[in-house]
């Protein structure tokens, strides 16, 4: 368990090196959505609503974190492309800690990416700080391994060629789903049910309750970390399996 | 004495048989070289011996242990370097030599001791500061051995170690592979049969899976009648017809 453990922690030390030190991984999980914070917010905030710091904040905080899907894909295809994770394997590593140290490695990432994104969005409208920032710096963890899983999941079964197309369909779902542009209230009753029954605007609609207070938790926040919580499962079991067969094959 | 047993070992893919029932016996310290030509089944073998492939029939044991039910204890003692370069591409090569240490779950005394040992053998202090992907082909190919010996393991399986390597690099990798003879089993694969025939204490010869001849150089030069390895190894595997 000890030997375990040391080498999820082992693999994922080096999972961060490798991501971080891709520059484009910097620029789009990092710069990009700053600039659309600020720039965003400076054109568009009072326009509409939707674009208030208080409602833009946590959608980039949730739109940021659709990249790690990408690159957490990026770096398993590739790792599997390359012969690296079968020479681990051959050295006794064990497919469940391959899968933890993708996790770890990117969890930290995103709780960095939370707080910066907060920080500067309060800078710029100090009405969002408060307990609300706190939690939302919290259920990031979960929104983030949701995206996580994703990428890992199609890291296993992506070759190092498609997985970053495959891995763009989750930037797009997160940002057209997820309501975080536009409000989805001119939409289709249909369209409405389909975003609901998807995590993208349960993610986003989670991270904004989170920092703007609730009336009804079960409602506001059970339900939508119920509902993103299901597919984070769901998508880190196809994940283990995917890669698990991929490792045998 | 025997640390490699192999028994009427055999693989099958679908309709083709990858390896048809070879047996071999490989003493400790020795080198031991697999000939053949593409599809013979040398890297299928390796891939059974290596536990990364499970065998169709037979058994083979690795200081006793089965490959099929003694995987855990094998990849303690057996390591591989593949014909692909297997390394993290953004680490430097310090970090890469560090990261596989910490995996082996050497404690802090014995990894420092192996990281100095790999780097004095494949001269890896030189580059130790650059990252890996910036290396050489040549480079990234020592490296990937050396990251292989990090461990301390008693077999070491080397799939087509210089393949598409210039020949400096590949002279090179030959004198370090030399310096391990004697210290740990190895077995390779090659396509060189120079390679074969500078570093091997004996050679086998596959075809079509099966283990045409096992031997040393002398015994394979008195069985065809020629006197380098490449004529004998043509000879063998085309049964004189491209015979010289």
């Amino acid at each position: 368990m000890r030997r375990s453990f040391s080498r999820i922690m082992t693999l994922a030390g080096r999972n961060e090196k490798e991501i971080l030190r891709d520059p484009l991984s910097l620029i789009f999980m990092l710069a990009l959505p700053l600039f659309m914070e600020i720039v965003f917010y400076a054109v568009f905030h009072k326009l509409t609503p939707q674009f208030e710091m208080k409602y833009l904040a946590p959608g980039i905080v949730v739109f940021s974190e659709a990249f790690l899907s990408l690159f957490a894909g990026m770096l398993i295809a590739l790792d599997r492309a390359s012969a690296f994770l079968t020479r681990l394997f051959v050295s006794g590593t064990r497919a469940y800690e391959f899968i933890f140290s993708y996790a770890l490695s990117l969890v930290p990432i995103a709780f960095v990416q939370t707080a910066v994104f907060y920080l500067v969005g309060g800078i710029i409208d100090r009405s969002i700080f408060g307990v609300g920032m706190i939690w939302g710096i919290l259920l990031s963890v979960v929104t983030s391994l949701l995206f996580i899983g994703l990428g890992i999941f199609f890291g296993s079964v992506c070759n190092e060629k498609s997985v970053g197309g495959v891995s763009s369909i989750v930037i797009m779902c997160q940002s057209v789903l997820s309501g975080m542009w536009f409000p989805v209230e001119g939409l289709s009753g249909g369209m409405i049910t389909f975003m609901k029954c998807l995590p993208f605007k349960n993610a986003t609609d989670l991270m904004q309750n989170a920092l703007n207070g609730v009336t009804d938790p079960a409602t506001d926040i059970i339900k939508p970390l119920l509902i993103v919580l299901a597919y984070t499962v769901v998508a880190f079991i196809a994940a283990i399996i995917c890669f698990k067969k991929k490792m045998k094959a | 004495m025997a640390v490699i047993k192999i028994e009427n070992l055999r693989k099958d893919y679908k309709d083709v048989r990858a390896v048809d029932g070879i047996s071999l016996e490989i003493g400790e310290g020795e080198l031991f070289s697999l000939l053949g030509v593409n599809g013979a089944g040398k890297t299928t073998t390796v891939k059974m011996l290596a536990t990364l492939t499970e065998p169709t029939g037979g058994d083979a044991w690795i200081f006793g242990h089965s490959i099929r039910d003694g995987k855990n204890e094998i990849r303690e003692i057996a390591d591989i370097s593949m014909q692909e370069t297997a390394v993290a591409r953004k680490l430097t090569v310090g970090e890469n030599i560090d990261f596989y240490a910490k995996l082996s779950g050497l404690d802090a005394k014995h990894r420092e001791e192996r990281k100095k040992f790999v780097s004095d053998v494949f001269g890896l202090d030189q580059v130790k500061n650059k990252q890996t992907q910036k290396l050489s082909g040549g480079w990234q190919r020592k490296l990937s051995i050396a990251l292989a010996l990090v461990s301390q393991p008693k077999v070491l399986f080397l799939d087509e170690p210089t393949l598409g390597l210039d020949v400096i690099s590949r002279r090179e990798l030959w004198k370090t592979i030399s310096s391990l003879k004697g210290k740990i089993t190895i077995i390779l694969t090659t396509h060189y049969m120079e390679e074969a025939e500078a570093l091997s204490d004996r050679i086998g010869v596959m075809k079509d899976g099966a283990l045409l001849f096992v031997g040393t150089k002398e015994e394979m030069f008195a069985f065809t009648g020629k006197t380098n390895v490449e004529e004998a190894f043509v000879h063998i595997v085309s049964g004189g017809e491209y015979s010289a």
